[in-house]
């Protein structure tokens, strides 16, 4: 049966049969007062999706570290006079679903709503007044931080949450980066409302905002909504870029003791930032080296060879300024030594000889191959859009994704790994009970 | 569902100012052909995407298993990767990857299912493979040894260092006296550590067969050419013989089970349950959904009561929240759980939850509550369908616990019919504290340094 399971396309083949495939083509405008708008028509759905992303994250706090968290936790906390009850009650009335969420970078709204006039209008008026009038209630206010600081407590019930933590403390040392999301303790206690009211004026206004919709309406539809949600906003400036970050000249390791079964370790240094001409070479390696699952070295290695753990995987995260490359894995306590000698081993291996011919093959097929899934439904599609818009990427990164992948070779990707990874200047983690690890 | 979003395809008409959705692309329509060794394919079409999900649903699970064996059907779908007559261990995932696919199987405790998510076109070869490993598994030692190794850590990962999953594993075993729900899905350590080969050979030869499984295909396919694919691919696969799993229903419970669980954790931690029916366990199906609405009300959204009076109102609670899972194959528990701000302890936090419960059972809910629940059910009947995976998910579920694919039409209209009274009744029926079981997570201070 074997050979009958075995279904081997030409490379050639594949591309050129899903090269045809049709590619979403994103709108582009921008608002009088200067808010960036892509918008993508969808068939087939009466939804439509929106995110609305500001550079708001946590890189922005300055020396009130979860400033940034706090003010987009608070904004649908009560807004244009009505109380988070308020606000809630007539979103759930229509089924509408609002969330805010803050990264390092960004502070983002997401939306969701039918688009039956009364759904929608209901819906869309809401997502106005909480992005133009928040009110910042001083009674809600206290409760999130209460709740932000039980968080910052819970974080140390989870081993995999402090290595995280103390490995960008490490690798972002001096770079807002550093700080966790959410804050810690004592930065929270200072932060007043009157900081949140400062830092939304301050970033919160139409030259900060990107706002993408993506869903069963028209063009013409699309520009009124926004025009409506945004026309109230002041212009205000563009934020300004976040520090470059400095990669530290010398790795090491840090050990923390917490008393789990298993040790999480974190191996890493940061490396990408959006839009960087490496992105590709860098991308399709990690494909091999730790990005596929199964297909990939790492998980051979540390979970099909030696069975040492559940998940291991490595990643690059491009963010504004250079975000990590991060190889990751738990495993029981006593294992710890071999799993991170495997690590390195792995890592050093496929930086002095890149991956081989057929490993590159069996990549482009499984990136290729997979490009539809990347956009089979509106939520992935709104993801890759906003994700494209933020990192500056020009609008038919899409149409020329596969041609990308499909010309990278093992040179490109040996020679970007060789120039960029740097094992003698990345930083190991360890948070378990493993005292012996340092050696 | 059928109805509803007719009507809904209707108010677009009305109110959009785009032409979109045809008929066609919101249909509901699912397709249904039995082989004639038992197996069931089920299949939707969605042509937005030109992608396919295709999944395969194994009736087996956590509860089908007994003391001594726990964890099997979890390791057996572990192992399901690890090679056949035909394949290396590893091969299948190989295959998949150089297709394009995205792949990777669960387990719950009333079914084990494997899924792979392909371009439309490749959708013969998932069905190659799923018919290959559903006959010809080939079980080795090396892989096993192994293998166990990875599951270990797993329940590690998820149990042993995650105060809240093991507070959870000691509920269970609490709550359920006779039901197999008292075990945990990923099996205890012991018996982890106990698993032969040959356990894994047996359970696979006893529950790995066409006439145990529902094939579930989503996506851009035209019906009858999957039809066609199915029986080329599964029809010679002998239907097997096997025993009807034991019932073991739950026995009666008598009296409020209560319990402390210590966790090396920061932040207290409440759970608790009331034994519940579920639409499998039922004739009359109208408590079932009462009791849905009823778990919306405290905590549908965050207009819900239990946001809106105990993490916003007495602000007793930092985090609180209710849940039933409908759609389970045994009698269930009605949960609830949740953490206490500082200021407050667990008891106060079981005695506000309390009182929401009592509320329920002395008023009527009011209209405008039922309205915004009915809202949100209507609402994310459409939301999910714009994920095939989603879809797939409640058809193969609602097939393997034994409800019927067929009770995912009925959902929306059974919900929009449930009374203020309905919601009270079974307020009173069921939430009763006989059979309320509670567990307090107590934080202990444990040596910690740097």
């Amino acid at each position: 049966m074997r050979t009958n399971v075995k279904i081997i396309l030409g490379l050639v083949l594949l591309l050129t049969s899903t090269l045809s495939m049709s590619v979403p083509s994103i709108q582009h405008w921008q608002t009088d007062n200067g808010t960036k708008v892509y918008f993508v028509p969808t068939q087939g759905l009466p939804i439509l999706d929106a995110q609305l992303v500001f550079s708001a994250g946590s890189s922005r706090d300055g020396d009130k570290s979860g400033v940034a968290a706090l003010t987009s936790a608070l904004l649908d906390q009560g807004a244009a006079g009505q109380s988070a009850q308020e606000i809630a009650e007539q979103l759930e009335s229509v089924g509408a679903q609002l969330n805010t969420s803050t990264s390092r970078d960004f502070a983002t709204i997401t939306y969701r709503s039918l688009i039956n006039k009364d759904a929608l209008q209901t819906s869309w008026r809401l997502l106005k007044e909480v992005l133009n009038k928040p009110n910042f209630p001083l009674v809600d206010f206290k409760r999130i931080k209460e709740r932000t600081l039980l968080g910052i407590k819970q974080r140390e019930e989870s081993p995999g949450t402090l290595a995280q933590l103390a490995l960008y403390e490490e690798i972002f040392k001096g770079h807002p980066y550093a700080n966790a999301i959410q804050g810690i303790e004592s930065s929270l206690k200072e932060i007043q409302v009157k900081d949140l009211k400062r830092f939304y004026q301050q970033y919160y206004v139409a030259n900060n905002l990107v706002v993408v919709l993506v869903g069963g309406i028209s063009r013409d539809q699309a520009e009124k909504l926004v025009q409506e949600l945004v026309v109230d906003l002041e212009s205000g400036k563009k934020a300004q870029a976040v520090a470059d970050v400095v990669v530290q000249l010398k790795g090491k390791s840090i050990h923390h003791e917490y008393p789990s079964q298993q040790t999480h370790l974190m191996y890493s240094m940061p490396v990408l930032k959006h839009n960087d001409p490496d992105y590709f070479p860098l991308y399709v390696g990690n494909h091999i080296l730790g990005g596929s699952g199964f297909s990939s070295r790492i998980v051979k290695e540390i979970r099909e060879e030696r069975g040492l753990a559940y998940s291991a995987y490595s990643y690059f995260h491009p963010m504004m300024q250079k975000g990590p490359f991060l190889i990751g894995l738990q495993t029981r306590n006593e294992k710890v030594k071999e799993a991170s000698a495997a690590v390195k081993q792995t890592l050093q291996e496929f930086i002095q000889q890149g991956p081989t011919e057929e490993e590159l093959v069996a990549a482009k097929k499984n990136i290729i191959g997979g490009f539809a899934l990347k956009l089979d439904s509106n939520k992935k599609l709104l993801g890759n859009v906003v994700g494209i818009v933020v990192s500056g990427a020009t609008l038919d990164y899409l149409n020329s994704y596969m041609q990308k992948v499909g010309a990278v070779t093992r040179e490109q990707i040996t020679q970007a790994f060789q120039r960029r990874i740097k094992m003698e200047k990345m930083v190991m983690v360890t948070v378990g009970q493993s005292k012996d690890i340092k050696d | 569902m059928r109805k509803l979003s007719t009507a809904l395809f209707i108010l677009n008409i009305v109110y959009s100012l785009n032409s979109f959705a045809s008929p066609e692309i919101l249909s509901n329509m699912v397709h249904e052909k039995v082989l004639k060794n038992g197996l069931k394919v089920l299949v939707k079409e969605d042509r937005r995407a030109p992608v396919v999900v295709s999944q395969i649903w194994y009736k087996v699970g956590a509860s089908y298993e007994h003391d001594g064996i726990t964890g099997l059907s979890h390791v057996l779908e572990h192992m399901m990767f690890q090679g056949t007559d035909n394949l290396e261990p590893g091969e299948f995932s190989k295959i998949i990857a150089e297709n394009g696919g995205r792949e990777n199987a669960f387990t719950g405790a009333d079914y084990t299912a494997y899924f792979q998510t392909m371009e439309a076109s490749r959708l013969e070869v998932s069905m190659r493979l799923e018919a290959e490993r559903m006959q010809n598994l080939k079980l080795q030692e090396k892989e096993f040894v192994k293998e166990l190794q990875v599951v270990m850590e797993e329940r590690r990962m998820r149990t042993e260092d995650k105060p809240h999953g093991q507070t959870y594993e000691y509920f269970k075993a609490l709550a359920y006296t006779s039901s197999p729900y008292r075990n945990p899905i990923i099996g205890w350590m012991q018996d982890l550590s106990d698993m032969k080969l040959d356990d894994l050979a047996a359970w696979y030869k006893q529950w790995y067969s066409p006439n145990n499984a529902t094939l579930v295909i989503v996506g851009d396919v035209q019906f009858g050419e999957v039809f066609k694919l199915a029986e080329r691919y599964f029809g010679s696969i002998p239907a097997a013989n096997f025993k009807p799993v034991k019932k073991r229903i739950e026995v009666p419970q008598v009296g409020v089970r209560r319990s402390i669980v210590k966790q090396k954790a920061k932040v207290p931690y409440l759970l608790m349950g009331y034994k519940v029916p579920v639409l499998n366990s039922v004739k009359d199906d109208a408590d079932v959904y009462a009791l849905e609405v009823l778990s919306g009300i405290l905590s549908g959204g965050s207009s819900a009561r239990l946001p809106s009076n105990l993490i916003r109102g007495t602000q007793v609670a930092s985090s609180a929240s209710a849940g039933y899972d409908m759609n389970a194959r045994l009698p269930t528990l009605f949960l609830f759980d949740g953490s206490p701000v500082k200021e407050k302890n667990v008891q106060q936090l079981e005695d506000a939850l309390l009182e929401q419960v009592a509320q329920l059972q002395t008023d009527l809910v009011e209209q405008k509550e039922l309205d915004r629940i009915k809202a949100q059910v209507i609402a994310s009947s459409v939301y999910e369908k714009d994920s095939n995976f989603y879809q797939g998910m409640q058809l193969g579920m609602l097939e393997t616990v034994g409800v019927g694919w067929q009770k995912s039409d009925e959902y929306v209209d059974k919900v929009k019919g449930v009374t203020a009274e309905q919601v009270r009744a079974v307020a009173q029926q069921y939430l009763i504290e006989d059979h309320l079981t509670v567990v307090h997570m107590m934080p202990q201070e444990v040596p910690h340094e740097d």
